[in-house]
């Protein structure tokens, strides 16, 4: 390979990092036309070629469908996941995780949509009522929930990006998953 | 069939359809055929353009009903399909920490880091260099009156004053209390928050505003009595009507209440 070709690609590999790992809106990632806009014709194999590197470090880049294939957002995500004792790190509360599971769960088991007050009613029976209030609002802004103007709730594209959704329900019922960890 | 007859007909079968949209009803609980059946029966009789326009957002409804049964079918023969009361029965006997690491071994969190970019620095520094020094602020600083305003329990999380652990521990240990000492009888509203000071009697009145809101605790207000009594509640409920009941704690009236005793 000539030596400016291969320049040309360890750049256009870090630009494809920098706009995949740095926040440069409200949410993390990039569009599939910031890509392409970006990293040329060619940002699939560039993509391809970050996703390599950074399986070394176990982790993975991620496609997450929205919408049209243009607005695709592209994310990089752990390739295993993390370890129970290390999320208590992560500033994330057990109560909201426990909320979140259940949420999700309930979601799924319905076929992708449930009324939020029929959740808020679940929910109620093992947390409080302010806890349950304040933990689905802020899912919904985390983008882990989305909630129509009826208030039906949906999974959002952070769920879509972050939990595999077939082990959450199979290791709900105890069908225990042979265990891929970071 | 009288017109009102039909129009409520073709109403009901648009709600209907949108409650298996909006709330989940099971899409299969519609009688699809019978209630096209109906339509058809109806639809010589429609004259007026209004009629057609119901008729046809009822029809664009049952359509959307099927386009919901099939889904519903493709989700029931998928791998994910599992029954949703068992689901929900297995997560009710479970502890939050297992449920939370059952979340953990199924996530895979997003990365995304924090950065400064050249155009947020140049932004930074012409605010800098636009903001008047002090001594020209000085007026705006020093004699602005305080204005009073409202701040949620979460900005008080957000500014370290309160955490989201303490502050349901301080709710349900007043509840509690409440529960123990007062009963089912009820004691009036002054009577429970005032206290020693002016800053604990807000503290109690901000910590009842709460307990009221989030239905632990019921209030009847009395107005010949000119007296306001709050009941804790065994179980917390909602009113079927929320209302808006405003009392203000002003130094005033907690001294008048104080000096009562």
């Amino acid at each position: 390979m000539p030596e400016k070709d291969e320049v040309e690609i360890r750049q256009k590999l870090s630009r494809a990092a920098q706009l995949l790992l740095f926040k440069h809106h409200r949410e993390p990632g990039a569009r599939r036309w910031e890509l392409r806009r970006a990293l040329g014709r060619n940002y699939e194999d560039v993509i391809k070629a970050l996703d390599a590197e950074l399986e070394k470090l176990g982790l993975t880049v991620k496609v997450v469908k929205e919408g049209d294939s243009e607005s695709d957002r592209f994310v990089v995500t752990f390739r295993g996941h993390p370890e129970f004792s290390e999320v208590r790190t992560f500033g994330w509360r057990i109560d909201d995780m426990a909320i979140l599971t259940m949420t999700l769960a309930t979601i799924l088991a319905r076929g992708g949509k449930v009324a939020g007050k029929e959740i808020e009613k679940i929910l109620e029976e093992k947390f409080p009522k302010w806890r349950v209030e304040s933990a689905i609002d802020r899912f919904i802004r985390m983008g882990y929930l989305q909630e129509d103007e009826k208030g039906v709730l949906y999974l959002g594209w952070r769920t879509r990006a972050e939990v595999d959704e077939k082990t959450l329900l199979s290791l709900l019922l105890g069908k225990e998953k042979k265990e891929e960890t970071r | 069939m009288k017109v009102k007859e039909k129009r409520e007909i073709i109403e009901r079968i648009i709600d209907l359809c949108e409650s298996v949209r909006s709330r989940g009803l099971d899409p299969f609980d519609v009688q699809v055929k019978e209630l096209l059946e109906k339509l058809r029966e109806l639809f010589p009789e429609l004259k007026k353009l209004e009629e057609l326009y119901l008729d046809m957002r009822a029809v664009s409804g049952l359509a959307d009903v099927i386009l919901h049964q099939s889904e519903w079918l493709r989700h029931r023969s998928s791998v994910l399909y599992l029954d949703p009361l068992l689901i929900t029965l297995k997560m009710q006997v479970m502890e939050p920490a297992e449920l939370a690491e059952i979340f953990t071994k199924c996530w895979h969190p997003i990365l995304e880091m924090e950065s400064i970019s050249p155009s947020v620095l140049r932004t930074g520094l012409d605010y800098w260099t636009e903001l008047p020094p002090l001594s020209e602020r000085g007026a705006e600083l020093g004699g602005m009156e305080l204005q009073t305003g409202r701040i949620t329990e979460e900005e008080l999380r957000e500014m370290g004053i309160l955490s989201e652990e303490e502050f349901s521990r301080i709710l349900e240990e007043e509840w509690k209390k409440m529960l123990q000492n007062v009963g089912k009888r009820g004691i009036s509203y002054w009577k429970w928050v005032c206290a020693k000071t002016f800053e604990e009697t807000v503290r109690r009145s901000w910590i009842m505003s709460f307990l009221i809101s989030y239905g632990y605790v019921d209030v009847e207000v009395r107005p010949l009595e000119e007296d306001i009594i709050i009941r804790p509640r065994s179980k917390p409920a909602q009113e079927a009507e929320p209302r808006t009941l405003v009392i203000p704690i002003t130094y005033e009236e907690w001294r008048k209440h104080a000096r009562k005793g």
